[in-house]
C-alpha cells in the first residue's frame, strides 16, 4: 500500500517538473486511511467478497418473496424513473469514461502543454470552443475534465470544457431545434447563454480558483511494468466504479424529486416572469434530465416565458443533482460545494440576460 | 456496508450491471425505460463493461502487488452499482402508468402552432377507422382548422387513468429520451365503461367531438366520442 502511495506522489512531481502546469493538483490520499469500517471488517475476517455473496442472497431472495410493498404505485413509479436514468446515462458514461482512461494513459501530456495556450485566460476559450465537438451529455464530460486536470491541462480551461461540452454539441443543438420549430432563435440563444457560462467561469477560475479547492480522486498506481493496455484498463475500471455510483446516486435523486414535486403546482409561479425563470433553473437542478433530452422537456412547458425555458436548458447541462454528485466524486465535495453554486448564478444571469436581447 | 469493494468485488459488480443491461436491452424490457433507438447503445455499453469485468477477473492475479486480488480498494460508493441490478431484478419497474398520469394534471401538452399539412391519413387496411397515435389526436383536435377529423372513425390505443368529470381518460406518455421525461397525453372519453380499471390496455374507436373545458382541470381537453372499446394487450413499446 505504502509503495503503492508513493509511487502516485513521484509520478504527480514528475508532470510538474515537466512544466505543463504549475500548480499542484493535491490527490486525495483518504483512500489509505485504515480505521474506517473496511479495516474493522477486514479484523473481523470480513471481505468485500463475503459481503458482495450475502448481496446477492438477499437480493435472489427477495426476488422471489416479491414483497407487496415493492408494488405500490410510487415505489413502481420512483423505480421506472431511476432505472430509466441509469440506463440512458449509462452509455454516455462508459464513453466519457473511455475518453478519459484513453487521455490518462495513452495521450502524452506534452500533447496538452502544446495544443493549448500557455496563458490560462486564452486556453478557456480554447478549450470551450473544443466542447463543441464531444457529442455527449454532461456523464460524459466530467470524467474527460477530471483526467484532463489530471494531464496538467489548467483547471480553469478543463471546466470551460466541463461546461461548455454537454451544452453546445451539435447533438444537442440539433434536438433544441427540433423542439422548438417556431422558435430558431432559441438554438443561437442556448449556444450563446451557455458557451458564455463556461467562458466566465473559466475566467473566474483563473482570478479567484485555488487548486487546493479541487481533489482529485486517487487512481490506483499502475504496477511498474504493466503494459499500457492494461493501465488504460485499470483506469478504465476504476473511474466506472466510481463514477457508476455517482451516477447511481444522482438517478436516485433525479427519480425522487421527479416522483415527488408534481407539474401541477409549476405552472401556478409561471405567471411572475422573475420567479417563472428562477423556478425553471432550480427544477432544471432537481430533474436532471439528459442535456439531449431538455430541450424537448422545456418546449412542454409552455406556460413559462420563453427567457424561462431558455434558463432551464442553460442551467440543466451545467448544474444538476446528478452532475453535483459526479462533480464532487471526480473533483471532491470541497469544489463541488463552492462550484455548483456560483455557476448556478452565473447561468441565471446570463440567460436572463440573452433571454432579454434576444427572445 | 461500509467496506469498501476490493478488485474481485469491483469486477463482479461490473459484471452483474453489464449482464443485467445486456438481458434487458436484449428483451423488449428496455422499451419500458427508454426510446427504441436506444437498444446499440445499451447493448455496446453492456458488452463494453462485461468484457472490461472479464478482462480484470482473468488477468487481476498478475497485476496486483501479490495480495491475491483483495489489494486496490475501490471507492465505497462503487457498491451503489448493485442498486439498479437490485431495483431490476426485485421491483422490476413496468413502464410508467396512471399513478404518475394522474401527478401531470395541469400540465397542457405543446402542440405546434399548425397542424400537420396532410390530412389524419387513410383508414387502417381493411377496417372503418384510422389509427392515430393520441400526441396526432391531440394536436389536430386542437388546431384552428379541425374539419380533416370530421366524418371520419378514429382507432385510440392507450392505458386508463382515472378522470374527475366521468369516464376516464385513454393515456399514452410521451417520451423524448427516457421515462424520466415522460410526457402524458390524455384523451377524454367521457362515455368510458366502468369495467375497465385505471392501467388497462384499451382500443378505443369513435368520432371527435370538440374539446371541453373540464372545470376540475381549467384547460379544454381533447376529447373522443367512443363508439366501441376494446380490452387490448399492452404494446411492446409503451411509449409514442
Amino acid at each position: 500500500m505504502f509503495e503503492a502511495r508513493r509511487e502516485s506522489v513521484i509520478a504527480e512531481v514528475r508532470v510538474d517538473d515537466g512544466g505543463v502546469d504549475e500548480s499542484v493538483v493535491h490527490e486525495r490520499t483518504v483512500a489509505d486511511g485504515g480505521v474506517d469500517g473496511a479495516g474493522v471488517l477486514a479484523r473481523a475476517g470480513v471481505r468485500s467478497t463475503d459481503l458482495l455473496g450475502g448481496l446477492v442472497a438477499v437480493l435472489v431472495l427477495l426476488h422471489f418473496l416479491a414483497p407487496a410493498v415493492l408494488q405500490q404505485p410510487v415505489v413502481l413509479a420512483w423505480s421506472t424513473v431511476f432505472v430509466a436514468v441509469c440506463l440512458q446515462a449509462l452509455p454516455f458514461l462508459v464513453l466519457g469514461v473511455a475518453l478519459s482512461a484513453a487521455i490518462s494513459t495513452l495521450v502524452p501530456p506534452s500533447f496538452f502543454a502544446r495544443a493549448l495556450p500557455r496563458r490560462p485566460a486564452l486556453a478557456v476559450p480554447v478549450a470551450g470552443m473544443a466542447g463543441v465537438v464531444l457529442p455527449g451529455c454532461e456523464c460524459a464530460s466530467v470524467p474527460v475534465a477530471g483526467s484532463l486536470v489530471r494531464r496538467g491541462v489548467t483547471p480553469a480551461a478543463a471546466l470551460a470544457f466541463l461546461l461548455a461540452a454537454p451544452a453546445i454539441n451539435p447533438v444537442v443543438l440539433v434536438a433544441t431545434a427540433v423542439a422548438f420549430p417556431g422558435d430558431p432563435e432559441m438554438v443561437a440563444a442556448r449556444f450563446l447563454a451557455s458557451l458564455g457560462v463556461a467562458l466566465v467561469m473559466g475566467w473566474l477560475w483563473t482570478l479567484l480558483g485555488r487548486t487546493e479547492w479541487i481533489q482529485l480522486a486517487r487512481l490506483p498506481a499502475a504496477a511498474p511494468g504493466l503494459t499500457r493496455f492494461a493501465g488504460f484498463r485499470a483506469a478504465m475500471t476504476h473511474d466506472l466504479v466510481h463514477a457508476g455510483g455517482f451516477l447511481v446516486v444522482g438517478g436516485a435523486a433525479a427519480a425522487t424529486l421527479g416522483v415527488l414535486v408534481p407539474r401541477s403546482w409549476l405552472e401556478q409561479v409561471a405567471a411572475s416572469p422573475v420567479l417563472a425563470v428562477l423556478v425553471l433553473a432550480a427544477l432544471a437542478v432537481l430533474l436532471a434530465i439528459c442535456s439531449e433530452a431538455d430541450a424537448f422537456v422545456a418546449a412542454s412547458l409552455t406556460s413559462f416565458s420563453l427567457t424561462a425555458r431558455l434558463a432551464f436548458l442553460v442551467v440543466g447541462p451545467a448544474v444538476d443533482v446528478k452532475l453535483i454528485a459526479l462533480q464532487a466524486g471526480t473533483f471532491g465535495r470541497g469544489f463541488a460545494l463552492r462550484f455548483a453554486p456560483v455557476t448556478f448564478g452565473v447561468a441565471v444571469l446570463l440567460a436572463s440576460a440573452v433571454g432579454a436581447v434576444l427572445l | 456496508m461500509s467496506g469498501r469493494p476490493d478488485r474481485t468485488t469491483q469486477h463482479v459488480l461490473l459484471l452483474l450491471l453489464g449482464v443485467v443491461v445486456l438481458f434487458v436491452a436484449g428483451s423488449d424490457r428496455y422499451l419500458d425505460y427508454v426510446r427504441a433507438g436506444f437498444r446499440p447503445l445499451l447493448l455496446g455499453a453492456g458488452v463494453v463493461v462485461v468484457l472490461l469485468a472479464f478482462s480484470g477477473l482473468r488477468g487481476g492475479r498478475g497485476e496486483t502487488h501479490g495480495d491475491a486480488g483483495h489489494g486496490h480498494r475501490g471507492p465505497a460508493v462503487g457498491w451503489l452499482l448493485a442498486a439498479p441490478v437490485a431495483v431490476l431484478l426485485v421491483v422490476a419497474p413496468p413502464a410508467l402508468g396512471s399513478y404518475t398520469a394522474s401527478r401531470q394534471v395541469a400540465a397542457p401538452v405543446a402542440v405546434p402552432d399548425e397542424p400537420p399539412a396532410a390530412g389524419i391519413g387513410a383508414d387502417d387496411p381493411g377496417a372503418d377507422h384510422a389509427t392515430m397515435t393520441l400526441f396526432s389526436y391531440y394536436v389536430w383536435s386542437q388546431a384552428q382548422d379541425t374539419s380533416a377529423l370530421d366524418g371520419r372513425r378514429v382507432r385510440l390505443v392507450g392505458f386508463v387513468s382515472p378522470r374527475a368529470a366521468g369516464g376516464w381518460y385513454v393515456t399514452r406518455f410521451d417520451i423524448n429520451c427516457c421515462a424520466a421525461d415522460a410526457t402524458a397525453i390524455r384523451v377524454a372519453v367521457p362515455g368510458g365503461p366502468a369495467e375497465f380499471e385505471p392501467d388497462d390496455w384499451v382500443e378505443v374507436v369513435g368520432t371527435h367531438v370538440p374539446p371541453q373545458v373540464d372545470p376540475a382541470v381549467g384547460y379544454p381537453e381533447p376529447t373522443i366520442d367512443a363508439a366501441s372499446v376494446a380490452a387490448v394487450e399492452a404494446p411492446a413499446e409503451p411509449y409514442e
